[in-house]
């Protein structure tokens, strides 16, 4: 399987066997990014490092993303310079993979991929693993001059904003979530909202319909049918995608960003476990 | 507190590891969950079947109550965690036997001394999620063979 040519940034996605051949490359870093925690740790594609979602991206105090120092230290004790070549691929079709990719993106790194198919697809096609934690060099990173939130994240008050403009915002939960039927799992807490169903003026597109059953991708030309022809999106709208905390529409906006190339597409982070608990935000069910 | 003796050893084994011991410890136990899966002819008195299709997968909670004393067993689909997985060995283990009542007695905090503050930080709801599915069971198995009192 190769990279349809026809995405508008086919360089933002590397296939299974790409990887395997840039394993020893030394300007490229391969990172796997899971909602596991403990995924890694039991086998991952060698010189491979983790980063998690929650304890490496994430500011343990605030609901909000490290700043850019913490950010220029995680990339030095990994390894990576500002132009290194990151590679992210995890568990549940790349959830997790974007939304490091996203993250990335807010503090500016510039070479970023997506492993298509993801840790999955590695381990369906029987390539190597190891439990072997990889070592490097640290590196001397810059520290981001700013987060460009403003390009590429998306807060309540900007989504609240499209819901009254009638401007396209994204839902990417399952149909359930979407209509208001399910919320969060009961056992979930740290989940929870206390409402269900969606922003008004919502379309739902569930992030699944991106990708085929090996978690791949689906092709420009039917991700154009889906997005374009069905849902009427053009490339030149500004676009706000959301979910529950901001990984499954992370994923729905690299389709959008990088394989269609909607170039103001942004990720409502905060998504339904924000929206949700918010008073007074304006909900719309369609049970 | 003291835990009844199968908890009791498990409990005393993570709480003596490093934290890279305990993961260790946790990921082999993950790969001892399909040995808790339903043996071939066994009947039970409650089975709670639930697949979330965006989170968990299929996680099958089965509960047989003989002569007052609980025995689990698990069934867990490809994608579920690994936290998960080495929970259900963990509670199939160290769980059994026990009465209904000492089930729904064990604190919840069991929990983060067997996997450990770091991971109940970054993942607590995963965590949490097989011992409340447990207690459910055995939640739902008490009301139903505690006798009506009537006015």
């Amino acid at each position: 399987m190769s990279i349809d040519n026809n995405y508008a940034r086919p360089d933002a996605l590397v296939t299974t066997a790409w990887v395997a051949e840039h394993l020893k490359d030394q300007n490229l870093r391969i990172i796997e990014s899971n909602e596991d925690i403990l995924l890694y740790d039991t086998a991952h594609i060698p010189g491979a490092v983790h980063i998690d979602w929650q304890q490496d991206l994430q500011d343990q105090t605030i609901r909000d993303y490290i700043d850019t120092g913490a950010f220029a230290a995680l990339c030095e004790r990994n390894g990576i310079a500002s132009d290194t070549t990151c590679v992210f691929y995890g568990d549940k079709s790349n959830w997790w993979a974007c939304y490091a990719l996203w993250v990335f993106r807010l503090f500016g790194h510039e070479k970023v991929k997506i492993m298509d198919g993801g840790r999955d697809k590695w381990i369906a096609e029987g390539r190597p693993l190891t439990r072997e934690i990889p070592e490097y060099q640290p590196t001397s990173y810059p520290v981001p001059k700013l987060r460009r939130d403003e390009e590429i994240r998306a807060f309540y008050d900007q989504a609240l904003a499209q819901s009254r403009h009638g401007a396209p915002l994204i839902d990417v939960r399952s149909p359930g979530e979407f209509k208001g039927l399910v919320t969060h799992m009961p056992e979930y807490p740290q989940e929870g909202v206390l409402r269900g169903g969606h922003i008004p003026g919502a379309s739902s597109i569930p992030w699944k319909q991106a990708v085929n059953t090996d978690g791949t991708f689906k092709s420009a030309s039917e991700l154009r049918k889906i997005y374009q022809e069905d849902l009427h999106l053009n490339p030149d709208q500004d676009i706000i995608a959301y979910c529950r905390i901001g990984e499954r529409s992370s994923h729905t906006w690299f389709v959008l960003k990088y394989l269609l190339g909607f170039e103001k597409v942004r990720n409502y982070d905060g998504s339904w476990t924000e929206w949700g608990n918010r008073v007074g935000a304006p909900i719309e069910r369609s049970i | 507190m003291s835990f009844p003796p199968k908890l009791a050893a498990l409990v005393d084994l993570f709480s003596s590891l490093s934290e890279m011991e305990r993961r260790e410890t946790l990921i082999a136990y993950a790969d001892q969950a399909s040995s808790q899966e339903p043996r071939q002819g066994e009947v039970f008195d409650l089975e709670d079947i639930r697949k979330d299709e965006e989170c968990t997968d299929t996680v099958a909670v089965f509960l047989r109550v003989e002569e007052g004393r609980c025995h689990f067993r698990i069934t867990l689909g490809k994608q579920v965690q690994t936290l998960t997985r080495a929970m259900s060995a963990i509670l199939c283990k160290g769980l059994d036997s026990l009465s209904p009542e000492e089930v729904l007695a064990i604190p919840n905090e069991i929990v983060k001394t067997i996997v450990g503050a770091e991971l109940v930080r970054v993942r607590s709801q995963t965590v949490y999620y097989l011992l409340t599915r447990i207690k459910g069971i055995v939640r739902l198995w008490l009301k139903n063979h505690t006798p009506q009192t009537g006015k």
